[in-house]
């Protein structure tokens, strides 16, 4: 059984959290990351944040979002088994063309490194797994349709398969994100979420993100308990 | 052919449960050594690179002028770099009726039609740069494989970009489909060639060798990029031995793991690396014991070498496997890497040897007793074939031999 005990979100002008009923606009003198960070989002501050391609940063946030939601504590140093799946409309081709472009108008002489490590889809989930220490698989997947549906069917089979203890699945573009904290059922920690099966249906039936979140907003959240810890015998 | 329900798994070697073996049961590649896996094997065989002086476009303000490309390759208006390796590929499965049309295919990629972005930039149009995007790609591979779009999410064709591990994820990830009996038929595809796009890149890194690529040498000094397109197509034991299959060899095993330690060097220490082994022979259910040669990652790079090293004396508690890396030869050939090397380590196993590290001149005391620079002798059944890739990410895959069970 396979619960999801964190949603988070960014769309338009807003942000928040599924389980924790949160939903914020947008800061307007200052940055998401520092607003993400006052809140608590961020345990300590993303290195270079400011220097990440905008599907890094919409990653990163909705990651943060996402793991916060879920109540899961996370130390700079600190690594855990978590695995990160990701998807978006246009892999990397924002960041593709900003790199050779500056390559080509600097006479395609020297290109930016800085620029160069953006040009791969998976380059913002490892950005991401850098700053919460996410130690298990980093796979990003492109998918023709249907990409939340499919991307939480391939999130699950992660837990499952690569048996690792928890898993991230996000659809970050440059616009809007959703991330979701995938863990087994009964694993700690114990807390609210849903039901892997409420969310899948939901993301089935919505054709957009914000369908998904206003589905989840209203959907019942179960209780998970704490594991039962077995009697010592003697 | 319509899709059948899935059989009863056979039973795991050691009787304790069951589980479905993934096989593979045809491939094909094209490497800068050229067309199809007995060129690729050849040519690492007779110790000569294919890394060679490059004139696709200007190096003159890069590292180095060498890469290995594909002879005569070449791309006119309208067609990529990696479609021109890819449609005859396609075309030859498909004519020798190998690709099932309800397979479920894996485009394995890094940067595909980059040559698209490139051109409409350099052009000015860059409206046309999203003809580069990985979806675009994935629909003609489906249109050339033959293979029929099915419309639920575990049946719709995907691609799988994980930097450098690319294709040991998608091989993976196709494999772990078999072993949970959702699908029984996976084809792989995997594909990226040289462009200034990814060489620019390299070069300003610093991480490209000013000649050539030496892998595991006491004086290496950085990578040469190769580029490769190639295809394996996987089957779950039954299907392939009631469609009476040849099996080259099974993907028995595989582990992912990530550094979360830096985006362009990997975790010095090989921790990260050594788990993946470790979450590989997991996976197998084989000890570290019974594996009788390593097909590394081996770019050429100081820190990828030292710490794939240092990550295989750790998963096999120092004791010497012989090693390899064809990196030497083929350039690395990024998204395509990790299927290029399963392919040829199961070229190894039918052969019962490894092909030399190519341009290995004086091994690193490190690699000493590990890796050679001949052709070596390879004992047992079982290859651990890794890779590596920018942002930390690890992947490994346990190969086996196949054979029927008694």
């Amino acid at each position: 059984m396979i619960d999801i005990n964190g949603i988070g979100w960014i769309t338009g002008k807003k942000y928040g959290c599924v389980v924790k009923a949160l939903s914020r606009p947008f800061p307007q003198r200052k940055s998401i990351h520092a607003q993400l960070s006052g809140e608590g989002v961020f345990s300590y501050p993303v290195k270079n944040f400011g220097r990440f391609d905008r599907v890094s940063k919409m990653t990163c946030c909705a990651l943060g979002l996402a793991i916060y939601d879920a109540g899961i504590i996370y130390a700079e140093g600190q690594k855990q088994d978590i695995g990160l799946l990701g998807t978006n409309e246009a892999g990397a081709l924002s960041s593709n063309i900003a790199y050779f472009k500056d390559y080509v108008e600097s006479g395609r002489t020297l290109a930016r490194g800085n620029l160069f490590i953006y040009t791969l889809p998976s380059s913002p989930l490892a950005e991401a797994a850098i700053h919460f220490g996410c130690q298990g698989p980093v796979i990003y997947m492109g998918f023709q349709h249907r990409a939340i549906p499919s991307l939480l069917s391939y999130a699950k089979g992660m837990l499952l398969g690569e048996k690792v203890q928890k898993v991230l699945a996000v659809k970050a573009d440059e616009e809007e994100a959703l991330c979701f904290f995938l863990q087994e059922g009964g694993a700690e920690p114990p807390g609210k979420g849903f039901g892997f099966d409420t969310i899948e249906a939901i993301a089935g039936q919505a054709s957009n993100i914000d369908q998904i979140i206003e589905g989840a907003q209203k959907a019942p959240l179960k209780i998970q308990k704490a594991p039962l810890k077995k009697k010592e015998t003697r | 052919m319509p899709h059948l329900a899935p059989l009863t798994p056979s039973l795991s070697p050691q009787g304790k449960g069951r589980y479905r073996k993934a096989v593979a049961v045809a491939c094909d590649l094209v490497t800068p050594y050229g067309w199809g896996v007995h060129a690729c094997w050849q040519g690492l065989l007779s110790g000569q690179s294919a890394i060679r002086p490059l004139d696709r476009f200007s190096t003159r303000h890069f590292l180095t002028d060498k890469a290995a490309t594909i002879p005569d390759l070449k791309a006119g208006p309208g067609e990529s770099f990696v479609m021109n390796m890819l449609i005859p590929l396609l075309s030859k499965a498909s004519d020798l009726g190998l690709i099932p049309d309800d397979s479920l295919l894996i485009l394995a990629t890094t940067t595909g039609e980059i040559d698209f972005l490139e051109q409409s930039v350099l052009r000015g149009t860059q409206g046309t740069a999203k003809e580069s995007r990985l979806d675009c790609l994935l629909a003609k591979v489906v249109h050339w494989s033959g293979v029929v779009t099915r419309s639920k999410s575990r049946n719709m064709p995907l691609i799988v970009s994980a930097a450098c591990v690319s294709s040991s994820a998608a091989i993976a990830q196709a494999a772990s489909l078999i072993r949970n009996g959702e699908q029984d038929c996976l084809l792989v595809v995997a594909c990226d060639s040289v462009s200034e796009f990814v060489m620019a890149g390299f070069s300003t890194l610093m991480a490209l060798d000013k000649d050539m690529a030496r892998p595991f040498d006491r004086d290496r000094k950085g990578l040469s990029l190769g580029e490769a397109a190639g295809f394996i197509l996987l089957m779950s034991e039954e299907r392939a031995m009631r469609e009476e299959r040849p099996i080259i060899g099974e993907i028995a095993g595989w582990g992912m793991t990530g550094d979360a330690n830096h985006m362009t060097g990997p975790c010095r220490d090989g921790c990260g690396l050594a788990l993946a082994v470790e979450k590989a022979l997991q996976s197998a259910s084989i000890p570290e014991s019974a594996v009788g040669s390593i097909s590394a990652h081996g770019t050429g790079t100081v820190y990828n070498d030292a710490m794939e090293m240092k990550a295989f004396k750790k998963a096999f508690q120092n004791r010497a496997i012989p090693t390899y890396s064809i990196k030497g030869g083929t350039g690395h050939t990024m998204g395509a890497a990790g299927l290029l090397e399963v392919i040829v380590a199961f070229q190894a196993l039918k052969e019962k040897m490894i092909p030399p590290t190519v341009n290995m001149r004086c091994v690193d005391e490190e690699a000493k007793g590990w890796v050679f620079s001949q052709p070596h002798s390879l004992d047992g059944t079982v290859t651990v074939s890794t890779n590596s890739g920018f942002g930390g990410l690890n992947a490994a895959l346990v190969l086996k031999e196949y054979r029927t069970e008694e």
